[in-house]
């Protein structure tokens, strides 16, 4: 991997903006505290526009912006942040979706307390996952990745509704037993880059020259893998999920959906198909089964939820196995539809959860039965739904369709069988889709009940505006979005080279 | 023998060498005469105020005593960086905890002049513990430690469970230390030194008094820092303690009794490898996994931080079980830190101990936030250090008994470590959880804090995040010293 180092140290400064802001948030008045919020994301999405549009697209694949800051030079740990095409695209989505969730909780009833706490959260959560996106040095992203815990917990079980006390526990139990895996892989990496080097080093371009015996490989891909699919999550590892997400405030489930799962993702493809190739290769089979098992599990289990946050969640992990499975397919329209579906799944789930909470507000329940034809009488909130619900079901236009469209061309690559499966899946996510479609516009309802309801507006019109149109950009203009990580997905395949 | 020859041999001890234990024993020796003279009212500032002096002056002197390293006593004191860097941490420590001692027995209606001096002895016999290879040496002041915990455990004259906690203290102490002792007399009829550098790269035919030795030795010291099985005193013993003396028996007592450990580590290693790896797993992985169950179903906040120091002891012992030099450094980072974290939390409890209707138990956490926000947050910085969570030590430390665990492929104790880990998680979140996230239950009196209290605690609480966020800064101590000792 190239490096090109930073004229301007453009992302750490996009990572101490959020925190200065967050200062002045505890130092100030409270009413002052989402103004202040807003300002701070909306200045680091400004920033964040600047380095997309100085980014060099002819070197994708080459690590841009890159800074460094030794924090102990005897283990080889350093702060080392960077930006490939892979790594912009996630950090374009991190600033995009907490300013959306910032423009959501302005107006957002639940949040009625504490809200410099809230404030300070978000606020530190967009720093911590800047870092996990920028991060080339294991354990400086290790940190960064444990770090956005903290801020979650508080915020589903502060915020959240009914079970949030459990939910949250849950949450942090899950991810954090988890990721400890995930550090005994780190250590080891760094172990066996000493027995190869003769020194300590927990860097990402130091690990790649590390050589395993297929064995330890294994075993290292093995660990890293766990964290990653109970974070992803990838099933059998998703029953956290639904209580999490569904029991957050809705700018909780935002970010949470749109861009916690996609750490997961993330760094399944930056470690475990970056760091083992041998090992992804052998153990290529079991990731596409469970991919594929994801992918129908979660959409069964969709179609019967009843409690609409739940069902967005659970839709959520279906999008989640297409992207795994797409993934370790690991061929080039495998791996570009796998990074398209995270940044397109990241604007879907956002949309689709804020429907959620704005129903929440003006019906006050999430059940989806006596939710049925209440969207008749806001039409503007109505195209909004549509047009989310059809990008996230895969229509041609809408932003997940490259995905799925993609998955299905790679899996045929490597068996019609797959293929078919893949296809099987898209189908039930369409029929969990329509059957949202269904109640929420068809089914009969008392139209006195309904009449008097505010059509969406202000600050959520602007949350819901953020969100489509990218969800339209990518569907109309995908290339845009290709061109910027084309260069990854180049130094992907490049480890496979020897062995497909 | 003629007279001259024996002069000749007589060395002159080289006071730069122990100049901070001198200082501490010159302070422990006026405040034991101070508090025989003086009138009661004279002794409440006094004996603080003398005692904090004496400790900052050790601690200034130790910047002496480290220009150069070495032995003196006939090499039955040794200087190095090793008992420097426990000297610094028991000397803050011990500092840090004065700040709270005076106003915690105030609130307890009760004044001890004697605490001030038994802590300062046994400050002292810490400090020496930590610098001796003399098996002489190390019995009398692991005596001089021990009979200072049982003292300062049962100080709360009035209540049951701390002589209870004492007493319990007071019959493992003993037996570990006579076990201890046994096992010294076994390793002098091996190699007839009392030198454990001697004793340990003898070359003898008598094999097993060595090892006999050494297992009764280490036994004494398993019981000393609460290795399961051994492990029985222990919850007593931090549950009846007033709490700062507890602050004081979990950190630099733990640390003490484990540098002794520590410095026949490599030694030992060099000897019995495999043996040494697999018996220390076993104790490590069993301790970390009884502590930290047990724990879980605690309801003394007391009591589920001494089983906390348990599981900590495990995860210790888990890179005293590894060979290689990265594991010795992963055992004096993880003791160091551990003794600021778990210092800490009992400071907080200290605290909170004063406030009207707190009676120690979990549920009193609860809505914490909503009446001493300071307090809470402290806390909750703790118990994710304590849990592992970054960027504070704990995570620090567990990362590197991890690197030391791979380091010799020990990946079954990684293993264990990771599941007791896991479980932790049960108590420590749930305490951040209850604290922050529900309501009150019971109304607490706010209570005034000293301003001492104060910056001693955000001094602990900013030392946990930053010896993690800039390890160079203890990083440069931990080089030399398991570069010392592995040299050997």
């Amino acid at each position: 991997m190239e490096i090109l180092r930073a004229d301007f140290p453009f992302i750490s400064l996009s990572m101490i903006l959020p925190v200065v802001a967050s200062v002045f948030v505890l130092a100030l008045r409270e009413e002052l505290s989402k103004w202040i919020a807003l300002l701070g994301t909306g200045l680091t999405f400004l920033l964040s526009l600047v380095v997309v549009f100085s980014f060099d697209y002819s070197k994708s694949g080459s690590v841009q912006f890159y800074e460094e800051y030794t924090i102990l030079q005897e283990l080889g740990v350093k702060l080392s942040l960077g930006l490939d095409g892979l790594s912009l695209l996630m950090y374009f989505l991190t600033t995009l979706i907490s300013l959306v969730a910032i423009l959501w909780s302005i107006r957002d009833e639940q949040i009625s307390f504490r809200l410099k706490e809230y404030y300070v959260a978000f606020l530190l959560t967009e720093t911590f996952l800047v870092g996990v996106f920028a991060s080339f040095d294991l354990l400086v992203f290790y940190v960064f990745y444990e770090l956005t815990l903290i801020p979650m917990l508080f915020v589903i079980g502060v915020w959240g509704y009914k079970l949030r006390l459990y939910s949250a526990y849950k949450f942090f139990i899950y991810i954090f037993f988890s990721s400890l895996f995930l550090l005994l892989g780190i250590a080891g990496v760094a172990v066996e880059h000493f027995f190869d080097f003769g020194r300590f080093s927990f860097s990402y371009f130091d690990a790649l020259k590390n050589s395993y015996s297929l064995g330890l490989e294994i075993f290292l891909f093995l660990l890293f893998f766990i964290a990653f699919a109970v974070k992803t999550p990838i099933v059998p590892f998703h029953t956290w999920l639904p209580d999490a997400h569904g029991e957050a405030p809705t700018a909780g489930s935002v970010v949470l959906a749109a861009i916690l799962l996609k750490m997961g993702t993330y760094a399944l493809l930056r470690f475990n198909v970056g760091l083992f190739p041998n090992a992804t290769y052998e153990l290529m089979p079991m990731l596409i089964t469970l991919g594929i098992l994801t992918i129908i599990y979660a959409s069964w289990m969709t179609i019967v939820q009843n409690n609409v946050k739940r069902f967005v969640a659970y839709s959520s992990v279906s999008h989640m196995g297409f992207v795994v499975t797409a993934m370790f397919l690991l061929n080039e329209e495998g791996l570009r539809a796998s990074i398209i579906e995270m940044f397109a799944h990241g604007m879907t789930s956002a949309s689709l959860f804020m429907i959620a909470g704005f129903i929440y507000h003006r019906l006050h329940t999430f059940n989806m039965e006596s939710l049925r034809g209440s969207l008749r009488f806001m039409p503007l909130f109505a195209v909004v739904v549509a047009t989310t619900a059809f990008a996230a079901m895969g229509l041609p236009g809408g932003s997940s369709f490259w995905g799925k469209f993609l998955t299905v061309l790679s899996a045929k690559e490597y068996s019609y069988y797959l293929a078919f499966l893949v296809l099987v899946g898209a189908f039930f996510s369409a029929a969990y889709v329509l059957y949202m479609l269904k109640t929420l516009f068809l089914d009969f309802r008392e139209e006195s009940i309904l009449i008097h309801f505010q059509d969406v507006r202000g600050f959520k019109l602007s949350a819901f505006v953020a969100v489509i149109i990218p969800i339209l950009l990518i569907g109309f203009f995908p290339h845009i979005f290709f061109n910027m990580f084309e260069g990854s997905i180049d130094f992907f395949l490049k480890l496979f080279e020897g062995l497909m | 023998m003629d007279i001259k020859e024996v002069i000749g041999t007589i060395e002159l001890p080289k006071i730069s060498l122990f100049l901070p234990e001198l200082i501490v024993l010159i302070t422990a020796f006026v405040l034991f005469t101070l508090d025989l003279v003086l009138g009661s009212k004279q002794k409440r500032w006094l004996l603080p105020s003398l005692s904090v002096i004496g400790y900052v002056l050790a601690l200034l002197s130790i910047v002496v005593s480290s220009q150069n390293w070495g032995d003196t006593f006939y090499g039955s004191f040794t200087n190095d960086p090793l008992g420097a860097i426990v000297k610094i941490f028991a000397l803050i420590i011990a500092i840090v905890m004065l700040a709270f001692a005076d106003r915690y027995f105030t609130a307890k209606k009760s004044f001890y002049g004697e605490f001030y001096y038994m802590l300062a002895f046994t400050l002292l016999g810490a400090m020496i513990l930590a610098s001796s290879y003399n098996l002489i040496i190390i019995y009398v002041s692991l005596e001089l430690v021990s009979i200072g915990f049982y003292i300062l455990t049962a100080l709360l004259r009035g209540s049951f469970i701390s002589k209870e906690g004492a007493f319990k203290y007071l019959i493992l102490g003993g037996l570990s230390i006579a076990l201890a002792s046994y096992g010294a007399v076994f390793m002098y009829i091996y190699a007839g030194s009392i030198d454990l550098r001697e004793i340990l790269s003898y070359e003898g035919s008598d094999y097993h008094y060595l090892i006999l030795g050494l297992v009764f030795f280490l036994i004494g010291f398993a019981i000393k820092i609460g290795a399961v099985p051994f492990h029985f005193w222990l919850p007593d013993a931090y549950q009846g303690a007033p709490t700062p003396v507890t602050a004081f028996m979990a950190s630099v007592g733990k640390l003490a009794f484990f540098i002794p450990v520590v410095r026949i580590m490599p030694l030992v290693q060099e000897k019995f490898s495999l043996a040494w790896m697999l018996t220390v797993g076993v104790i490590a992985a069993a301790t970390m996994l009884y502590g930290n169950l047990v724990a879980l179903v605690q309801k003394d906040i007391k009591r589920l931080l001494a089983y906390s120091s348990i599981a900590h002891s495990g995860y210790i012992l888990a890179a005293v079980a590894v060979t290689k030099e990265i594991g010795l450094k992963a055992v004096i980072y993880f003791l160091v830190v551990y003794a600021i974290m778990s210092a800490g939390a009992f400071l907080v409890v200290a605290l909170l101990e004063r406030a009207q209707g707190w009676s120690n138990e979990i549920q009193d956490f609860s809505g914490l936030r909503f009446n001493a926000l300071f307090l809470a947050v402290a806390f909750m910085v703790y118990m994710f250090a304590l849990l592992g969570v970054p960027p504070t030590v704990g995570f620090v430390g567990k990362t590197l008994v991890f690197m030391a665990l791979s380091f010799d492929k020990l990946w079954w104790l990684a293993m264990i470590m990771i599941v007791s880990t896991a479980i932790s998680t049960g108590y420590y979140v749930r305490l951040v959880v209850i604290m922050f996230m529900k309501d009150r239950e019971k109304e607490i009196l706010p209570f005034p804090k000293g301003v001492t209290e104060v910056v001693s605690l955000v001094f602990l609480t900013i030392m946990t995040v930053a010896l993690a966020v800039f390890p160079g800064v203890i990083w440069g101590l931990i080089e030399p010293a398991s570069e010392l000792l592995f040299a050997r």
